[in-house]
């Protein structure tokens, strides 16, 4: 599924490589794969996120997605991807402020209605904001809105989730609900997972794990 | 789910409330521009169908004759003022011209006498051309070496100056078909030679304004009593589809040749205002590409007002193209609107100016033409288009 061939971001000094367990090696991502990256802050794991999901291309090697160099993508290419393969839960939510919880939510249904609209009020109630689908996403604390940009990952097809630092803004136990809940979804699915932190967590049954 | 109801829920999104000016101008520009553009073409249409209805023409053609402009510089050199054959040559090969037939001109001495009836004896000169040229050409319009009768037709122009003054010199008027029965008789001198013929008048020409004799008579009688074959002539008839047409009386002015009379007169008027009308179009298309133009800054400014939010439709997964197209499709009305307004402007100047201005006229409609309703439907497809591709342009700088 996903090819990963000794990639080191353009901003980074070739020596990066001799210390890293991830720039400039070779990797495989396949069906059902759990990877955890573990990496402190500046070491290029939002890079690595981005590369993959295809918002930046300042790297050198390659990334093929089933054979193909997503480095080749088109938009269109692109967009589709994202509809039909790849989702992220991404470290900065990146929602849409003015709207409601609840619309943001949709606006994935809207592109590719995977699930119909009762999961949203299913999956915002095992994560607790239920209360939270009708107030505008800018009015919620941190950990709403990541809770919120959880359920909008789970609510499309994918057969890679990426989480970038997902867990962040929540405590121990929120973190474990959204965690059972991502991998109910993803084995639906039989899909990958590349989970990259900050540090180790135990309650991510990981398959792969790496230090950048 | 359907693609409309998809869109409908990130139509808000899209912040179009801003520079509500700018869309304003823009579209009222667009509208005035359409309809200069396509009240110019109605115009264009309107002088073409009026002043096609030219001189009376022979299956098809029209028939004008042309001489060289006699000017104080060419004025005493006869060979100036000619057509060689050269030059016949190169108006028969434009493309305009369907046939070109030189007047030949009589080379020798003659005179007219109408016997006992009318006490009248002058000097005469006589031309010929081909047949084809000839509005009227009885079937007696025949002659042969050897016949001593030669028929002839005259322009009913002279006949009518002939009854004018023919009174004040005490002379009897005469009507057409009696003056086909008077017997005239035609003197030729020349080479030392002197025969007379006798002749009559057998058809009137409302297009050739001379003493018409068949070719062959003239042919013979230049060799006989001219003693030459003339390869020059002083005036050529042209038969084309259009003596109106534009072109064709460029060609004639840069030359310098005369067209006779105002046959072509329309023409003159028709180039004119063909003019006029083709620089109020091309205005109209300028005008129409500024408001283009302005249009695609409101553009900009609804996309970058709205960056964030398609920037986050892209992460998301929506297709640049058809984010695209849903923000085009939300100004497809507005273009439809403002162009079919300007059609309906259009058609309502044209009621207007075959009713009030034209008094109706037959060769007009109080219809706008299906060119114009044909310009108005090109001119909402290219909107369209162009407003779609600045608009995916656009968006596509976001991804």
């Amino acid at each position: 599924m996903l090819n990963i061939k000794n990639i080191l971001p353009a901003y980074f000094d070739e020596s990066v490589k001799d210390r890293s367990e991830w720039w400039g090696k070779d990797f495989v991502i396949g069906k059902g794969d759990y990877v955890k990256i573990v990496a402190p802050s500046g070491s290029g794991k939002s890079s690595l996120v981005h590369f993959i999901y295809g918002l930046r291309n300042e790297y050198s090697g390659h990334i093929f997605y089933n054979e193909k160099d997503i480095r080749h993508f088109s938009a269109e290419d692109f967009a589709f991807y994202r509809r039909r393969h790849i989702s992220i839960v991404f470290q900065d939510m990146k929602l849409l402020p003015e709207l409601t919880v609840k619309k943001n939510l949709e606006i994935k249904l809207q592109l590719e209605p995977y699930y119909s609209s009762d999961k949203i009020t299913e999956m915002a109630e095992r994560l607790g904001i239920k209360n939270k689908l009708g107030s505008v996403t800018k009015i919620c604390s941190y950990g709403e809105q990541q809770r919120a940009s959880i359920i909008r990952a789970l609510l499309q097809p994918y057969d890679l989730l990426i989480l970038d630092e997902p867990f962040s803004h929540l405590d121990e136990k929120n973190a474990q609900l959204a965690m059972d809940l991502i991998l109910e979804e993803s084995r639906k699915r039989e899909a990958a997972i590349l989970f990259a932190d900050l540090e180790r967590i135990d309650y991510f049954p990981c398959t792969k794990l790496y230090h950048l | 789910m359907t693609v409309a109801t998809q869109f409908k829920n990130i139509k808000t999104l899209i912040q179009t409330g801003s520079g509500r000016y700018s869309r304003l101008f823009s579209f009222a520009g667009l509208g005035i521009g359409v309809l200069l553009l396509l009240s110019s073409v109605q115009m264009f249409i309107n002088i073409q169908k009026l002043l096609r209805q030219g001189p009376a023409k022979k299956s098809g053609y029209d028939f004008i004759s042309i001489t060289k402009t006699i000017t104080n510089e060419t004025m005493g050199q006869v060979e100036k003022n000619l057509f060689s054959a050269e030059e016949i040559k190169l108006i028969r090969a434009h493309p305009l011209i369907e046939d070109v037939s030189p007047l030949i001109a009589s080379q020798f001495r003659m005179q007219l006498s109408a016997g006992e009836v009318i006490p009248f004896r002058t000097d005469l000169f006589l031309e010929t051309l081909d047949d084809d040229f000839i509005d009227t050409v009885p079937p007696s319009f025949r002659w042969q070496p050897g016949q001593n009768h030669i028929p002839i037709i005259l322009s009913s122009d002279f006949l009518e100056i002939y009854n004018i003054f023919a009174p004040a010199q005490g002379l009897p008027q005469i009507s057409q078909e009696s003056a086909g029965s008077v017997g005239i008789f035609i003197t030729c001198y020349g080479n030392g030679l002197e025969e007379t013929f006798t002749g009559n008048v057998v058809a009137f020409s409302d297009r050739i304004n001379s003493v018409i004799v068949p070719k062959t008579f003239l042919l013979w009688a230049n060799t006989t009593f001219g003693g030459v074959q003339p390869e020059t002539a002083p005036r050529l008839f042209i038969k084309t589809k259009d003596a109106n047409n534009p072109e064709l009386l460029r060609f004639f002015d840069k030359n310098n040749y005369r067209v006779n009379k105002d046959r072509t007169k329309f023409g003159r008027v028709r180039q004119t205002l063909q003019g006029v009308f083709s620089g109020l179009a091309f205005f109209g298309i300028m005008v129409v590409l500024l408001a283009m133009m302005l249009f695609s800054f409101y553009l900009q400014l609804v996309i970058a007002r709205s960056k964030e939010n398609l920037q986050m439709l892209l992460i998301l997964g929506y297709s640049p193209r058809w984010l695209a197209q849903r923000v085009a499709k939300r100004f497809v009305p507005v273009y439809i609107i403002v162009i079919l307004l300007a059609l309906v402007s259009t058609a309502i100047m044209q009621w207007a100016f075959h009713r009030f201005a034209m008094y109706n006229r037959p060769e007009l409609s109080s219809w706008p033409h299906w060119i114009v309703a044909a310009a108005a439907a090109i001119l909402i497809i290219f909107s369209v288009i162009i407003n779609y591709r600045l608009i995916h342009r656009m968006v596509n700088k976001l991804f």
